[in-house]
C-alpha cells in the first residue's frame, strides 16, 4: 500500500489568549491519515478542533495568534511534503515558572512563509468547502466568474471561454439547473442549496487530490442537507476524490465515510473503519463515541429509553485541559479498577483491532 | 462595466437629481429668509457713510428694481434663476453666473486635488494597519494622522507659506503670468487642504476598520483557499465603496476649509468670493455660492451613490 494521501502527526494548533495569560488548546495532538480515493469523516462536537485541524491544513490559520507545530506530510506528485515546515521559526515563547508569559509572533513572515509553501496546494491540490455557502461566495461577482477565476489558476485551461465552458460543466456535475444562466447569476440570486453546490463546483473544479469539506450541509434546510449530501454521496462514486468531511452530524458522516475519526477536546479520540466505529454494537468503542451514537434521534434509540439520550456535563475547557483522560469527567463506563489511571493519565491512541484505534483505559490492561 | 447596470444609474441618476432639485429649492429659501432678517442689507453698504435718508434708501431700491417684500424679492430671484439668470454683483455690477463659474472652478480644482491629497495619506495608512494589524509602524502611523489632523489649517498655511516659498524657495511666491512654473504655486494650497481639513484620522479609521470587516468576510476565507487573491476580492467592498463614502462625507468639510485656504493663499475661488459677498452684504453673490456649494455636496453623494451601483449587483436591482 503506498503512502497515505494526507497524514497529519501530533498536529498542535493553539491560540494564545493575552488576558488569561495561556493558549486555548483547540487541537491537542491530533494524528490523521487519508489514504488515497477515501473519505475520511472526522466528528466531534463544537469546539473539539475539527475545523481548526482543516484550516490549519490548508495554512488558513495564520491571522491573530494561532500558533502550529507538529506535521501534516502531504503527496503532490509522488513527493511527500510537510506543511508546516519552518514555521516555527516566527514565534517566539517567553515562559516564566512553566507559565507562558508572552508570545511573540512574526505575523508577516509566518504568513508569507505558509503562502509561500501553500501556494502551489490551495486550490489546486487541496479544495475546501465551507459551512454557510450564501456567505462564502463574494456577494460582488457572478457565480461564474468565481468559478472560472478558480479553473484559470489551477488548470490547464487558461482561456477564459473554455474556461467558462468548464465552469459550466462542474454546473451540470453538482445538478444546477441551466448552469449557462447561472454562471450569470450573482451569489444572492440563488438559494443555500444552489450556493453550496456552485462551491462545490467550484472546489471539484481545478480536480484537487483532497477535498476538505467543513460542515458541508450546516446552515441548510433539512430537506437540502440530505440533497446535498446525495450530491455528495453521487460525486464520490463518480469521481472518487479523496475528502476529508468534517460533520457533528453522524448521519452525513455515515452516509459518506470509509473511515471515520471522533474528535474530543482537541484531540483524536477514536478512529477507524466506519464500519467498526458506527456500527450498532457498543461494546469496543470509546465511551464518547459510544454516548454520540446513543445521542442519535433515531427510532430504535427513542423506543429503547423513551427519551433522547443527552451527554451529561460540558465541553471540555480547552484552556485548563486536564491532566487524565480528557473525557473523564463525563464519562459513564469508568470502573473502579481504573478509576485512578483515568484521573490521573491520558491513554495514548492504541490499537484494539485492525486499523481501530480507541484512546481509553478500558481497553489497556 | 456591467450593462445591465446601466438602466439602474439612469435610475439612481435621475432620483437624485430630483432630490438635488428639491434641496436646492429648499436651501436657497432658507438663505434667502436668513439674509433678509440678518441686520444690515446692501444698502446701507451701499450708502455707507453717506448718512443716507430713508428716501435716499428708497430711492437706491427703486433705481435698481428691487421689490418691498420679502417673498415677491425670493420670487422673482427664483424665476431668474431658473432662466440662468444669477443676478448681477451688487459690489462689481458684474452677472454672477460669469463670476460663479469662474470661481467654482478654481475651487472644485482646490477641493477635488487636496481630497486626492488627503486619500494618498489615508489609504496606505489604513490599508497598512488593517492587513498587518498591530505591528511596531501602526502606532506612529496612526498618531501622524492623528497630529496632522489636529492641525487648524490657517496655521498651517502661514507655515507653508513660511518655509516653501520664502525660506527654502520651493514654489514660486506669485502665481503671476508668464512665470514659467506657475502652476506651481497651486500645489501648495491643495497639499495645505488636503492635509489640514481635519478629516485625514477619521479617513484612516473609517477605511481601517471597513477593509478589517472585509477581511474577515467567509468570502474572504474562501479566495484564500482556492488560491486568489484576497485583494482583487477585497477591493470593492473592503475599499471602492468605503472611499466613495468618505469622498461624499467628506465636501462639506473640505469646502469649509477652503474658503480658509482661498483666503491665506489669495486663491481666486468660491470661498473668498463669499466671504467678500458676505461683508458686502452682495445677497446675490451669497445666493449663487449657497447653490453652487450645495450642488458640489450633492454632486459627492450623486457619485458615490453611482458607484455604489455600479459596483454592487444587488443594490442595481432594487
Amino acid at each position: 500500500m503506498d503512502a497515505p494521501l494526507l497524514k497529519i502527526e501530533n498536529l498542535r494548533t493553539y491560540f494564545y489568549s493575552q488576558s488569561k495569560q495561556a493558549f486555548i488548546r483547540s487541537v491537542d495532538g491530533v494524528n490523521l491519515e487519508i489514504a488515497r480515493g477515501e473519505t475520511l469523516g472526522v466528528v466531534g462536537e463544537s469546539g473539539s478542533g475539527k475545523s481548526i485541524t482543516a484550516l490549519s491544513t490548508m495554512g488558513l490559520i495564520s491571522a491573530g495568534p494561532g500558533v502550529i507545530s507538529g506535521t501534516i506530510a502531504f503527496q503532490t506528485n509522488g513527493v511527500q511534503k510537510n506543511l508546516l515546515q519552518g514555521l516555527e521559526n516566527y514565534v517566539k515563547l517567553t515562559e516564566q515558572d512553566g507559565k507562558v508569559m508572552h508570545v511573540s509572533k512574526n505575523v508577516v513572515g509566518w504568513e508569507k512563509h505558509s503562502d509561500r509553501i501553500m501556494h502551489k496546494i490551495r486550490g489546486k491540490e487541496i479544495a475546501m468547502i465551507f459551512q454557510n455557502p450564501k456567505a462564502s461566495m463574494n456577494p460582488f461577482t457572478t457565480v461564474g466568474k468565481q468559478i472560472t477565476e478558480a479553473i484559470r489558476l489551477h488548470t490547464k485551461t487558461k482561456d477564459p471561454l473554455e474556461a467558462e465552458d468548464r465552469a459550466a460543466y462542474w454546473l451540470k456535475q453538482v445538478k444546477i439547473d441551466s448552469p449557462r444562466l447561472r454562471l450569470t447569476n450573482y451569489p444572492y440570486g440563488l438559494s443555500g442549496g444552489m450556493c453550496q453546490r456552485a462551491m462545490i463546483a467550484m472546489a471539484l473544479a481545478c480536480e484537487p487530490s483532497l477535498l476538505i469539506a467543513d460542515e458541508p450541509t450546516t446552515g441548510l434546510d433539512a430537506t437540502i442537507q440530505s440533497k446535498i449530501v446525495d450530491l455528495l454521496v453521487e460525486l464520490k462514486g463518480e469521481l472518487g476524490t479523496t475528502t476529508m468531511l468534517i460533520s457533528h452530524d453522524i448521519s452525513v458522516i455515515s452516509r459518506l465515510s470509509d473511515s471515520v475519526a471522533v474528535m474530543y477536546g482537541g484531540t483524536v479520540v477514536e478512529c477507524g473503519p466506519a464500519r467498526d466505529i458506527l456500527a450498532t454494537a457498543f461494546e469496543s468503542k470509546h465511551p464518547y463515541t459510544t454516548a454520540l451514537l446513543t445521542s442519535i434521534p433515531s427510532e430504535q434509540n427513542i423506543k429503547e429509553k423513551g427519551y433522547l439520550q443527552a451527554i451529561e456535563g460540558d465541553v471540555l475547557d480547552t484552556i485548563n485541559i486536564p491532566l487524565g483522560c480528557r473525557f473523564y469527567s463525563r464519562c459513564n463506563r469508568v470502573t473502579d479498577a481504573i478509576r485512578k489511571k483515568c484521573e490521573s493519565h491520558e491513554p495514548d491512541l492504541r490499537e484494539i483491532s485492525p486499523g481501530h484505534r480507541v484512546r481509553c483505559w478500558l481497553y489497556f490492561e | 462595466m456591467r450593462l445591465s447596470a446601466v438602466k439602474p444609474i439612469a435610475l439612481v441618476m435621475t432620483r437624485e437629481i430630483v432630490i438635488t432639485t428639491l434641496l436646492l429649492l429648499g436651501v436657497s429659501f432658507v438663505v434667502f429668509v436668513i439674509l433678509y432678517f440678518s441686520p444690515g442689507d446692501p444698502f446701507s453698504v451701499l450708502l455707507q457713510g453717506q448718512m443716507a435718508s430713508e428716501e435716499a434708501r428708497m430711492g437706491a431700491r427703486e433705481a435698481l428694481g428691487v421689490s418691498p417684500s420679502w417673498y415677491t424679492q425670493y420670487v422673482s430671484w427664483l424665476v431668474n434663476m431658473f432662466q440662468g439668470n444669477f443676478g448681477t454683483s451688487i459690489r462689481t455690477g458684474l452677472p454672477v453666473l460669469g463670476e460663479l463659474i469662474r470661481t467654482g472652478i478654481n475651487t472644485l480644482y482646490l477641493t477635488v486635488g487636496s481630497l486626492l491629497v488627503t486619500l494618498a495619506i489615508a489609504i496606505p495608512i489604513a490599508l497598512y494597519s488593517s492587513v498587518r494589524g498591530e505591528t511596531v509602524f501602526t502606532w506612529p502611523l496612526t498618531m501622524f494622522a492623528y497630529v496632522i489632523s489636529a492641525l487648524p489649517v490657517f496655521w498651517l498655511g502661514y507655515i507653508f507659506i513660511y518655509f516653501f516659498m520664502h525660506k527654502f524657495n520651493v514654489f514660486p511666491v506669485f502665481s503671476g503670468t508668464g512665470a514659467k512654473f506657475s502652476w506651481l504655486y497651486s500645489l501648495l494650497p491643495i497639499f495645505v487642504l488636503g492635509i489640514g481639513n481635519g478629516t485625514t484620522s477619521e479617513v484612516i479609521r473609517y477605511l481601517r476598520d471597513e477593509m478589517g470587516r472585509v477581511m474577515s468576510e467567509d468570502y474572504i476565507r474562501t479566495a484564500r483557499a482556492k488560491g486568489a487573491s484576497v485583494w482583487k476580492h477585497s477591493f470593492k467592498e473592503g475599499l471602492l465603496i468605503p472611499v466613495t463614502e468618505m469622498i461624499a462625507a467628506k465636501i462639506p468639510f473640505i469646502l469649509g476649509g477652503a474658503v480658509i485656504v482661498e483666503q491665506v493663499f489669495n486663491w481666486p475661488g468660491m470661498g473668498r468670493m463669499a466671504w467678500q459677498a458676505a461683508q458686502d452684504r452682495d445677497f446675490p453673490v451669497i445666493m449663487g455660492i449657497a447653490i453652487l456649494a450645495a450642488v458640489f455636496v450633492r454632486m459627492g453623494s450623486m457619485f458615490q451613490r453611482v458607484v455604489y451601483v455600479v459596483v454592487n449587483p444587488r443594490a442595481s436591482q432594487e
